[in-house]
């Protein structure tokens, strides 16, 4: 049987699409981060290393204090404050946001499993017991749809909070008047600022946005699918939520589009028993995606004008 | 400023280890016993500690350069990572393939393959740049990761392997080995230990030609004013006649050949075959902070990646002999990339009373911001090609 | 016209200072401006005018000094403290966002909400309906900002600013980019708005317009106020001569030309802009050795697309270009300077130099592969570029330490010397000069005109590019008017400012 075959009979069963909206939830949760800090001018590629900081935390929260809830705050202020870092080097002290990003995600690798080893020494981190990790919820009457009802509305609580946040982001953007200053600060901040809009507080405030919704998927991540932490567990996600931003244009939408693109990928690949194709090759396949993706289509999508220019008040 | 943003680093750096219950003086004097072979408490070996610390900066210093030289050309090379293992792959898939082959053909073959692998794995991100616009941070991303993927693939069930389940290829042919400076021998006794052991190779000379090639590029060629030319100001670059695109491509071939080098000395000259500690390798994005440490000078680079060489080589020593995880390492790496990309140490000086406020007319740029311009934002526009 | 009997006085700032690094922009300067009044803030560049105005809309922070608006004394942190002081301004370059609709750009900032915070756009577009009708500023608010014409992006910000319920109007250097005609109607908005009892700052460096509009003037001129005039007693001589400090010819001396044969000639040409349309419509004209023809039109027009083409930085989508007999069409820049013609880019810091470069650096631009600087097209020569260097900073006298400081260090006028001294002395058969002197000193403006006279005495055909309509009149030989992308007419030199200026706004091209 051939590999094409296989991947459309996959294609078929509720399972696959189930599990791919996981996938696409694990990226969705940061590009849509990605798109408010970028929407507002500040380049983040951080989110990788904000996830993974998130998910360190949600794991120690959650052996500490055996709640699942507290341990989702606790990430996402840990997200938050690696935002936070990332936000005053490259906004209060105009550093390059794409250096201060990689900073960010080689800070977040190194110190959580710096961390690993100065709490828990040797040994592993501890899995989180099933009923201490974030639950699932089968929606009443609806889960009971055929296919519609497994693949949206039997999943983690996560997966719900993410869809309302995909459609709160996407009309707090371009529906509200704090979206249309996040974009304008983003497209021309001398105009904003002359406008009389405070620029500086409104990019704090997107890009630590960006570092709340990271950490929240970072804590899905750790206690909502895999119950534990490992080192690097975020294994590249917080990147191709930024891949997935860029292919959505810069819009909620657009990135959810990508991330189900590639939850797909990642699903098929997760069920590669069936699919008699190197598991690593196919591993590389949303990568790929993104490169032809890029090469033919996105090129000519344009980011916010001032996306990555540090803004000095005052300078013409 | 550098010196600065390492003490810096060292500093905070102290704080952490403190606040999770270390000893930050402990740590740093594994740190330096491991890098520089001084202060050591467990009779480590001085010598052995700083030809450790040398070959870790062989690989540093040529991948370094491919970092440093698109950021002249306003371009942001992540991929250096990925551009070294293709290299890397290239350089071992010929020392396989082509092992009986006398070492006169197959040491330049293996090194030249290596260096046109990675030439050919950022080449893609540079036309893709130069046609389409796709920024090259995401595309390098996006290269580096399958690279990882197809390494897995060669070392891992693939035509590469060794055996099965030992996620190691097999080794490359003696003809495509560098030499080491020191006699392969157990027997011959240097400052106390056989002189196999230590294994600084002739990678160095080579990382040292490659550093020169890329400052007489840079300071003495057309090329090299185009390619500064290009990334100070694309529309300067084409009023003077320099098709922005074909330096973006040029130069990032370039670089690409440099990283690709790094990873096929570290096979020919360390490793001699692929094992899955390059799963988890780092160079590539050491060598951002190494070109962002040594201000993209030729000098700077070396230095830089003499000090990156002795945190990694400190790393296992302070682990082993402190109980502090060599992640700290990372740590540091991060934060000295915040202060040099900030220039914290500046703003805050300013803002000293006595010493002048801090101005309202933009600060000093940052490194990077400096050495990345407006091509690293802004897709190419050509209008150079005719009249 | 306002009355000056009111004694009110709207801004008074005194004594205000402003240092940057290396300079001191502002230098204990007061200003008044009455209520009601249209006064005029003039000065060459550099002068301190912008820097001044910025600090009143608190865009910067003096070093010391005081702001009183209409007798009060107050702080201005930024711009939140200016609009609720009442003053607007409306910036040189436009503080709008092309990609939000004229709506949007107006309420940006107060915006009208719903429930929820939910963006109230039929109450805006209802808001800048009334806003049309008191002031008779015609707009459609659902336009998106980018496609409209500059006159009209310019009524957006003045709406804009009006919305935000400013009295006092700071207005910097409004009529740069307009045409004389719409410069006429903005003063007609200009004096109703006084009617409507607003006071204007009007920050100018083209002295007619001056003292057309304005009722009183303050002269700045290095950081420092020198002089206070009443428009109705002074003249342009007067006001130059306080701006730059000494008496200023304000005509350029030249021989009548004496043009040869035709030495550059352009059929038909087309080409598109950065944004894809058709920005030149076919143009031809012919360019003899030893004349200057002027191009003059309002900027937009295809002027920048025309000369980028000639000079081999943009495509050409059609049509020729002959250099004598020679088809130059498709040469890109470097051939085209090879073959012998040269350029004066209008983007001086942006294409013209590389402004990290060093002087020396900046002096082989677009040579960089020539034989007598690179060995063989590949090593730079750098002890014949050191010579080359020092030989153009003495001829051309720019003042610099060394030719080893980065251009970014010299004055504007000083960087145009480099690019004037670089592109003249190749001994060009056809010199493209683009806003030779826009935002330099009069004394450098006065060195270039003399060295691109001499070039035409000296044989080189020159096309002239200029915004400045005074600059094409007086030193053209021939005027071609431009107009959407082609030359609508070429007149003589002595044609009249009216003429031109119907010409640019696509008026009947028919002799009057």
């Amino acid at each position: 049987m051939s590999v094409i075959t296989d991947i459309l009979q996959l294609l078929l069963t509720a399972n696959l699409w189930q599990v791919a909206l996981v996938s696409a939830v694990l990226l969705l949760l940061p590009a849509l981060g990605g798109v408010i800090s970028e929407r507002s001018g500040v380049v983040n590629i951080a989110m990788e290393g904000m996830m993974l900081t998130g998910a360190f935390f949600a794991v120690w929260a959650d052996l500490i204090w055996h709640s699942p809830w507290i341990a989702v705050l606790v990430a996402m202020v840990a997200g938050g404050l690696m935002a936070l870092i990332h936000a005053v080097v490259s906004i209060r002290f105009r550093a390059d946001q794409i250096v201060s990003g990689i900073a960010i995600n080689i800070f977040a690798a190194g110190l959580t499993v710096f961390l690993v080893r100065a709490i828990y020494g040797l040994q592993d981190v501890g899995h989180v017991v099933p009923a201490e990790a974030l639950p699932n919820w089968d929606v009443p009457v609806l889960s009971a749809i055929p296919f519609i009802g497994q693949v949206v509305f039997q999943q983690n609580v996560v997966v719900y909070i993410a869809l309302i946040l995909l459609v709160v982001v996407e009309i707090v953007l371009f529906r509200t008047r704090l979206g249309l200053r996040i974009r304008a600060v983003g497209e021309h901040p001398q105009a904003a600022d002359t406008a009389g809009l405070n620029v500086y507080l409104i990019r704090y405030g997107a890009v630590i946005t960006s570092g709340l919704l990271s950490g929240l998927a970072g804590a899905f991540l750790a206690i909502g699918v895999s119950n534990t932490f490992v080192p690097n567990m975020t294994d590249g996600r917080g990147y191709i939520a930024l891949a997935a931003m860029i292919f959505g244009k810069w819009t909620p939408r657009g990135a959810f589009v990508a991330c189900i693109i590639f939850g797909l990928g990642e699903a098929i690949y997760a069920n590669n028993s069936t699919i008699h194709v190197s598991q690593y090759l196919l591993s590389m396949l949303p990568y790929l995606i993104t490169l032809v993706v890029l090469a033919g289509l996105v090129g000519r999508s344009t980011p916010p004008a001032a996306d990555g220019i540090p803004y000095a008040a005052g300078s013409e | 400023m550098p010196f600065a943003s390492v003490l810096f680093a060292f500093v905070v750096g102290a704080v952490v280890v403190t606040v999770t219950g270390g000893n930050p003086i402990d740590a740093y004097q594994g740190l330096l016993c491991g890098g520089l072979g001084v202060a050591c408490t467990q009779g480590e070996n001085p010598a052995l500690q700083i030809a450790n610390t040398i070959i870790f900066a062989i690989p540093l210093i040529t991948a370094g350069v491919a970092v440093a030289l698109p950021f002249r050309a306003g371009l942001f090379n992540i991929g250096a990572e990925g551009q070294l293992l293709a290299g890397a792959m290239a350089c071992t898939a010929l020392g396989i393939k082509l092992h009986d082959w006398p070492a006169v053909i197959l040491l330049p073959t293996v090194l030249v393959g290596g260096m046109l692998a990675g030439a050919a794995w950022a080449g893609i991100a540079g036309v893709l740049k130069a046609t389409v616009g796709a920024h090259e941070v995401v595309t390098t991303i996006m290269l580096n990761y399958v690279a990882q993927w197809l390494l897995r693939f060669l070392i891992i069930g693939g035509p590469l392997e060794l055996r099965a389940g030992t996620s190691k290829s097999l080794p490359i042919g003696e003809g495509a080995r560098l030499a080491t400076f020191l006699p392969n021998s157990d027997t011959i006794q240097i400052l106390g230990l056989p002189a196999s052991v230590y294994r600084v190779h002739v990678g160095l000379v080579i990382a040292v030609v490659a550093v020169a090639v890329f400052a007489i590029l840079l300071w003495r060629t057309s090329l090299g004013y185009e390619i500064r030319a290009a990334g100070q100001s694309q529309k300067a670059a084409r009023y003077a006649g320099v098709s922005v695109r074909r330096t973006i491509i040029v130069t990032m071939l370039i670089a690409g050949a440099f990283s690709g080098l790094a990873g096929a000395i570290q096979i020919a000259g360390v490793d001699h075959n692929l094992t899955d500690k390059y799963f988890s390798d780092t160079t590539g994005f050491d060598a951002i902070a190494v070109a962002l440490l040594g201000l993209g000078s030729a000098v700077g680079i070396v230095l830089a990646a003499i000090l990156f060489g002795a945190l990694h080589a400190g790393g296992s020593v302070m682990q082993a002999d402190a109980g502090i995880s060599s992640s700290l390492v990372l740590v540091l790496q991060a934060l000295i990339l915040f202060s040099i990309a900030a220039n914290f140490l500046n703003a805050i000086r300013l803002r000293i009373p006595g010493l002048g406020q801090a101005p309202s007319a933009p600060a000093p740029a940052a490194v990077g911001a400096a050495l990345m311009t407006e091509a690293a934002v802004a897709p190419p526009q050509e209008g150079t090609t005719s009249t | 016209m306002s009355t000056t009997t009111a004694t009110d006085i709207a801004v008074a700032m005194r004594g205000i200072t402003k240092a940057f690094p290396g300079v001191v922009a502002n230098d204990h300067v007061d200003l008044e401006v009455r209520a009601g009044e249209i006064h005029a803030l003039v000065g060459e560049n550099g002068a301190g005018k912008s820097t001044l105005m910025n600090i009143l809309y608190g865009l910067i922070h003096p070093d010391s000094g005081e702001i009183l608006i209409n007798g009060a004394p107050v702080k201005i942190g930024g711009p939140r403290d200016a609009i609720a002081t009442g003053i607007g301004m409306v910036h040189q370059h436009f503080m709008l966002i092309p990609v939000f609709t004229v709506g949007e750009n107006i309420m940006l900032g107060r915006e009208p909400v719903v429930a929820g915070g939910i963006y109230d756009t039929a109450k805006a577009r209802r808001d800048i309906q009334e806003m049309t009708r008191k002031y008779g500023l015609a707009l459609d608010p659902d336009a998106r900002t980018g496609d409209l014409p500059v006159g009209l992006q310019q009524r957006v910000e003045i709406v804009k600013v009006l919305y935000r319920g400013a009295g006092i109007l700071i207005l910097d250097e409004p009529t740069g980019v307009l045409t004389p005609q719409e410069t006429n109607e903005l003063f007609v908005v200009l004096r109703d708005l006084v009617k409507a009892g607003k006071t204007i700052i009007f920050i100018s460096h083209k002295l007619r317009e001056v003292l057309e509009i304005s009722d009183r003037i303050t002269v700045m001129r290095r950081g420092k106020v020198v002089g206070h005039l009443i428009t109705k007693d002074t003249n342009q001589a007067e006001i130059a001569t306080a701006m730059v400090g000494r008496a200023v010819l304000l005509r350029v001396e030249k021989k009548p030309a004496k043009p040869g044969a035709v030495s550059f000639r352009v059929e038909n040409l087309t080409a598109l802009s950065d944004r894809g349309v058709q920005a030149l419509k076919g143009v031809s004209f012919e360019l003899r050795q030893g004349e200057i023809l002027g191009i003059a039109g309002v900027e937009g027009n295809g002027q920048s697309e025309l000369v980028e083409v000639l000079a081999g930085t943009r495509k050409v989508s059609g049509g020729k270009v002959w250099l004598g007999d020679k088809d130059v069409t498709t040469y890109n820049a470097r051939d085209e300077r090879e073959a012998g013609i040269a350029h004066i880019p209008e983007d001086r810091r942006g294409a013209g130099l590389v402004l990290n470069y060093s002087i020396a650096e900046n002096l082989i631009l677009g040579r960089q592969r020539a034989n007598s600087f690179a060995w063989h097209h590949i090593l730079l020569l750098l002890d014949a570029i050191r010579k080359w260097a020092q030989r153009l900073v003495k001829e051309f006298d720019i003042r610099t330490p060394s030719i080893d400081v980065p251009a970014r260090a010299l004055s504007g006028g000083n960087q145009q010397k480099i690019i004037v001294a670089r592109e003249m002395a190749s001994q060009p058969r056809v010199l493209l000069a683009s806003q030779p002197t826009r935002g330099v000193d009069i004394g450098a403006i006065e060195f270039i005109h003399r060295r691109i006279v001499a070039e035409r005495d000296g044989g080189a055909a020159v096309l002239l590019v200029s915004a400045e309509l005074d600059e094409v009149r007086s030193l053209s030989d021939r005027i071609a008017v431009m107009y959407e992308g082609r030359i609508v007419s070429i007149e003589p030199a002595d044609a009249s400012e009216d003429r031109l200026g119907l010409l640019m706004l696509g008026g009947t091209a028919q002799k009057t």
